[in-house]
Parts: structure tokens; C-alpha cells; sequence
């Protein structure tokens, strides 16, 4: 018991009692409750709950490492997930809204008027955010395994016990205040280290400001070692291959249930709307600060690790390497560990560098409890995702629409616990690092939530029988590529896994319209719907023609 | 309830229209425009960063952000000048919501 540890688990127990409290003080009573905080969450803390809810492992953990390593090509993820916010506030969130109902299934189902389209898209929901719990976890096992020094495995499993009871217990209201104090914990941890390297490395406290020199100078650097420029675009993947991810993250972005939701959680379009810019000005903070934190990193590590002597190596190293996260090899053996001799998990970047950078006990503390409010808030939030798709949308909506208020919750907190139990167990041995595995599920909800939601808001014509197909064509053709591309070696113009959402998405259209176009056109009703989404929720489309509701009646 | 000209309704939605395309235009060119012609681009120097990675890391998000609140403000004025109430909004929205 160092006092490193002491401190680290004394904030990290602060931050937790605090988060409790919330959740406590806001438990859910009611269905709407649990699902969409009752709907009257004010735009900027909704801007920070989404953000919290965004900003998971991937960002906060994963994000600056992925950058650090792959250099230029690391930024594909800084565009593709702040882009995605313009795809989501203007072609879908504030229609969402209107349409006025509780996950994205159950609009997927009353849209198109067909259960066989509400149960494939609750499948997907569970199938999308599944995979990306598995991220959230593996995430917070390094956080765990770090600060109790054990295997990152056996952190994960304790990771998995927190979640669940967790997400279980407070419901949507509970977890969007909660979220508010988690964005804020997390984006004070974010910064104060950056700021502090910036100040210890250039003199200048505005990181965002002072790392473009830094930048230049390691493109020397790099090239004086013989290796390719850190800006230097496109040196781990082709540029068909950035475009496809940045596309696939975007997409995603705007497809994915646990995000989507958040937008329900505001009273009316115009509140959606300005939730949607609060928040990505608050994951902005994060995401332009993203690319300090790798140069300052990398920097540290290339001028100050590398080129000491493998006997006189500072402590962090040892702690880390028992994690299994870092290697530090004299592999030509002459005594001094050289830059190619020092290799790096992307996932141990952001927590490691806070050590590296001797930036002291309660920094190094703050950013273990950050790292355990971004792996928890998102969790929280696919948690509710995944329980209301089959709380909600497959048992009540489908099986058994009699059942009490009582008995859909306490599905609703079982079906979090075993969803939990089961992402937990494949994060034990994670196919991936975090960013990556994130990655696929963004390419999953491109391939098929994008297109079916586009189409279900603006193309009044698209059918039961195109979603469906849409769906499933997108839903196979993303994961068939995503396979043959990472175990199977086939690529097209270098696109990888992680861009599979390019051919989902491009399929999944494809298949809703041509479908769509040669089975019969929705109802009268349905389309009015649609149509109704152009406008504001004062005006009202009816028979052709469009109404105002001045009395504000709730009659309509 | 009283009836609007369609003309009317159809011109808040071709107004709104038009600015989500402009905007969207806007958000491409800085960022999937940029990446597409990262090598030539990066010859100019930006605050000691090469173009490219510079736009990647700071530049497109700041665009975003942006084009986000010009989008909320100017969402906001074309309500206005269609006379929408956001209070009423707010009543019709909170009953017309599927309660179940």
C-alpha cells in the first residue's frame, strides 16, 4: 500500500459517493423515468450528460494513445466523432423528438407500423451497444488493474460488479444527473495534466496554443531516428481508409441508441437542437485536447524515456509492465532502451503519462477517478439502451403487453445485470484495443441505424419491407466485412475493419430504397407522420395541409 | 387549430433546408475536403502546426461547434419569423408525447 494508491482510491471513493448520492437522490419511479428522465432535462446539462454519456473509455483512455501511435491518422477519429454531431442534431435528433417516443426501436416499429422491423432494430440496439460495453469494460479493467496493481482481467471483473448495480439501480433520471457530475470530473482530469506538461514542456499554460512547435520538432526528431514523420498523413492506413473511418464514425455517431435516446430527453425540437451544440462544445474541450495529450506524450517518452539506461528506468515502468500493458526490452542489448525498443498499449497513454511527466500523487489520482467517470457514465448509458430494447421494445412493446409497470422494470434491471455479466466475460480477453473495438460498433449502427433512421425522417415512401431489409442487409454486410477484413486479410482500397460502415451504409440504402420502391407505399397515416416531422411541433400536417395549434390544445 | 397557406409552411421548411445544406457543405469541406488533399496542404504552416493536422486536431471540431450554434440561433430566428411559440411548443410536445 503505496500513498499513491491511498490517494488515488481516496478520490476515486470521493468521486463514487458523490455519483451514488445523485443517483439516489434522483432514483426513477416511474417507466418514463427510468427511460427518459421524465423528459425535462434543461439543454446545457443535457449538452454535458451527453457528453459524459459520449465520452467513454474510448476517448477519455483510448483516444490519446491511438493518436500518440498512429500519428496524422490517429485524427480520423477526433473529425469522425465530433462530425457526427452535425448528422445528428440536423437530420435526425429534433425530428426524433417530435415523433415523441421512447428508444429507437420503438420509432423504428411505429414508423414503419411493423413488429418484425421494432424486434430487428431492438436486436441491433443490444447487438450495437454490446459490443461497445465490451470496450467500456476492458477500459475500466485498466483503470482498476493499474490502480491495485493486479491484471488488467481481474480489474475488469471488479469493473463489472460497479456497472451493474450501477445502471441497474437509477434508471435514466438517475444516470443524467449523475452524468453532469461525471462530465465535469472527468473533463477537470483531462485538462489539468495537459496543462501542467504543456507548462513543464513549452513555458505556455494553453496547451491548445503551445503544441503545433511541438508537432514540427518531433517530425525532425522522427526523422533523424529514420522513421516516417508523426504528421505525416497517411502512414498506418491508405486515404480511402481514413475517409472510411472518419464516414463510419460520423454515421455511427448519428446511429447510435444510447446517444440517440438523450435527444428524447429534452421537452421540444428547438431544445434538441441547442442540446445537441452545448454538447459538442463540451466534448470539444476533450477532443482538442486529445491531440495535445499524445504530443505532449509522445514528446516525454521520445526525449526522456527513451535513450536512458534499461537498469536506471524510472518506477512508473515497473507498475505498468505488470499490467501487461507496456514492454520495455533491451532487444539489441546494449543496456539502453531505445525509442523502437519501448512499446506502448494505446490504451495505457492517457493514464500512464500523468507518472511519466511526474506530475504527482493527486493528478495521477484525479485521472484514474476521470478515467472511471467516462468508462462508468457511458456504461450506464448503453446499459439503458440495451435494457429498454428488450425491457421496453421486445417484452412490453411484443411478448407481453399487459405486463405491470413493476414488472417491466424489474426486467428492465435484470436484463442490465446479465448484459452486463456477459460483456464483462468477453472483456477478459478484449479482440481488440478499446478504440478499435468502439470502432466496430459505430460501423454496426452506420450499416444500419443510419440509413433506416435518413430514410424513416425524410422519405415519407420507405416501407416496412425496406427498413427490414435495410437492416438486415446493413447489419450482415458490416459484419461480414468487418470478419473477412480483420481474420481474412480482404480488403477493398484499403479499408480496414474499423471503415466497415462505408459498405454497410452504402448497402443498407441501397436495399431500404429498391425495396421499398417495389413493395406498396405505408399508409396515408404514416406518411402524414413523416411529413408532420418537417415542421415544428406547433404546426401540425393533417390531409394535406398544414395547421397551427395556437391554443397550445394537447388534443391532436 | 387554424389553417396555414401551404405556401407558407413549405417555405419554413425549404428555409431550414437550405441552411442544414449549406452548413453541412461547410462542415465537408473542413474536414473530409481537407484529409482529401492532405499532402498538398500540408506545406502551410499554421501556428507551428503543418495545415493538415492542423485542421484535423483543432480546426474541423472548432468549424463543428460552430456551424452547431449558428444552426441553434438561426433554427431559433426562422421560428420567430414563422411566429412558433416555444412555450406552446413546449404544452403541445408534453401531450402529444405516447405515454405508456
Amino acid at each position: 500500500m503505496d500513498t499513491q494508491f491511498l490517494v488515488s482510491l481516496s478520490i476515486i471513493l470521493a468521486t463514487f459517493a458523490l455519483y451514488i448520492g445523485i443517483a439516489i437522490y434522483n432514483k426513477a419511479k416511474e417507466t418514463s423515468e427510468f427511460y427518459v428522465a421524465g423528459r425535462g432535462v434543461p439543454p446545457v446539462f443535457n449538452g454535458m450528460a451527453i457528453g459524459a454519456d459520449w465520452m467513454s473509455a474510448a476517448s477519455f483512455i483510448g483516444m490519446a494513445g491511438t493518436i500518440m501511435l498512429l500519428g496524422y491518422d490517429g485524427l480520423a477519429y477526433i473529425m469522425g466523432w465530433t462530425g457526427g454531431y452535425l448528422l445528428l442534431t440536423f437530420l435526425l435528433a429534433p425530428q426524433l423528438r417530435k415523433y415523441g417516443r421512447y428508444t429507437v426501436p420503438e420509432f423504428i416499429g411505429d414508423r414503419f407500423d411493423s413488429h418484425t422491423a421494432r424486434v430487428i432494430a431492438a436486436l441491433c440496439t443490444i447487438i450495437i451497444s454490446f459490443t461497445y460495453s465490451i470496450g467500456q469494460l476492458s477500459g475500466s479493467g485498466v483503470v482498476i488493474g493499474r490502480l491495485f496493481e493486479i491484471d488488467a482481467k481481474l480489474g475488469t471483473m471488479i469493473g463489472v460488479v460497479l456497472i451493474a448495480f450501477y445502471a441497474a439501480f437509477g434508471g435514466m433520471k438517475g444516470i443524467t444527473w449523475t452524468q453532469v457530475a461525471q462530465y465535469v470530473i472527468l473533463i477537470i482530469a483531462y485538462i489539468i495534466p495537459v496543462v501542467f506538461m504543456s507548462l513543464q514542456i513549452t513555458g505556455n499554460p494553453a496547451p491548445w496554443l503551445s503544441y503545433g512547435e511541438l508537432v514540427g520538432k518531433m517530425g525532425e526528431l522522427d526523422r533523424e531516428l529514420g522513421i516516417s514523420e508523426y504528421f505525416a498523413p497517411f502512414t498506418n492506413g491508405t486515404k480511402w481508409q481514413f475517409l472510411a473511418l472518419m464516414f463510419t464514425l460520423m454515421a455511427g455517431t448519428a446511429g447510435l441508441p444510447h446517444v440517440i435516446v438523450r435527444f428524447y430527453t429534452v421537452s421540444t425540437m428547438k431544445a434538441a437542437r441547442w442540446s445537441g451544440a452545448w454538447a459538442l462544445l463540451f466534448i470539444g474541450l476533450l477532443y482538442l485536447s486529445a491531440p495535445a495529450y499524445a504530443a505532449f506524450s509522445r514528446f516525454i517518452l521520445m526525449t526522456q524515456v527513451a535513450g536512458s539506461k534499461i537498469t536506471e528506468l524510472p518506477a512508473w515502468t515497473k507498475t505498468w509492465v505488470d499490467t501487461g500493458k507496456l514492454q520495455v526490452a533491451d532487444g539489441n542489448g546494449d543496456g539502453v532502451l531505445q525509442w523502437n525498443e519501448l512499446i506502448i498499449s494505446n490504451d495505457i497513454v492517457v493514464m500512464a503519462t500523468p507518472e511519466i511527466a511526474n506530475l504527482g500523487l493527486f493528478v495521477i489520482g484525479l485521472v484514474a477517478a476521470g478515467a472511471m467517470a467516462a468508462a462508468l457514465s457511458t456504461a450506464g448509458g448503453l446499459m439503458i439502451a440495451i435494457s429498454s430494447a428488450f425491457a421496453h421494445d421486445i417484452f412490453y412493446r411484443v411478448l407481453k403487453p399487459n405486463s405491470t409497470e413493476k414488472t417491466r422494470l424489474s426486467v428492465a434491471r435484470w436484463s442490465i445485470v446479465i448484459a452486463t455479466l456477459l460483456a464483462g466475460l468477453i472483456a477478459l480477453n478484449p479482440p481488440g484495443a478499446i478504440t478499435q473495438i468502439v470502432a466496430w460498433a459505430f460501423a454496426l449502427a452506420t450499416g444500419t441505424f443510419f440509413p433506416a433512421l435518413v430514410l424513416g425522417v425524410w422519405w415519407k415512401r420507405s416501407n416496412s419491407q425496406g427498413v427490414i431489409a435495410g437492416l438486415l442487409v446493413g447489419l450482415g454486410v458490416t459484419l461480414a466485412y468487418i470478419f473477412t477484413a480483420k481474420y481474412g486479410g480482404f480488403t477493398i482500397l484499403g479499408i480496414i475493419d474499423t471503415g466497415a460502415g462505408v459498405f454497410g451504409a452504402a448497402a443498407a440504402f441501397a436495399a431500404n430504397i429498391i425495396v421499398s420502391l417495389m413493395t406498396a407505399a405505408p399508409s396515408q397515416k404514416i406518411q402524414e407522420e413523416v411529413m408532420d416531422l418537417r415542421y415544428p411541433e406547433q404546426m401540425v400536417y393533417k390531409d394535406g395541409e398544414v395547421w397551427m395549434n395556437d391554443d397550445g390544445s394537447k388534443s391532436v | 387549430m387554424k389553417k396555414i397557406d401551404k405556401k407558407v409552411a413549405d417555405s419554413y421548411f425549404r428555409e431550414k433546408t437550405r441552411n442544414m445544406i449549406i452548413y453541412f457543405a461547410i462542415g465537408f469541406l473542413a474536414s473530409f475536403g481537407v484529409v482529401f488533399f492532405a499532402e498538398p496542404l500540408s506545406d502551410i504552416s499554421i501556428n507551428g502546426f503543418p495545415f493538415h493536422y492542423f485542421m484535423g486536431a483543432q480546426g474541423a471540431v472548432l468549424t463543428f461547434i460552430i456551424l452547431l450554434f449558428v444552426n441553434a440561433k438561426m433554427g431559433d430566428a426562422i421560428d420567430r419569423k414563422y411566429g412558433i411559440d416555444e412555450n406552446k411548443n413546449e404544452q403541445i410536445s408534453s401531450g402529444k408525447v405516447l405515454d405508456h
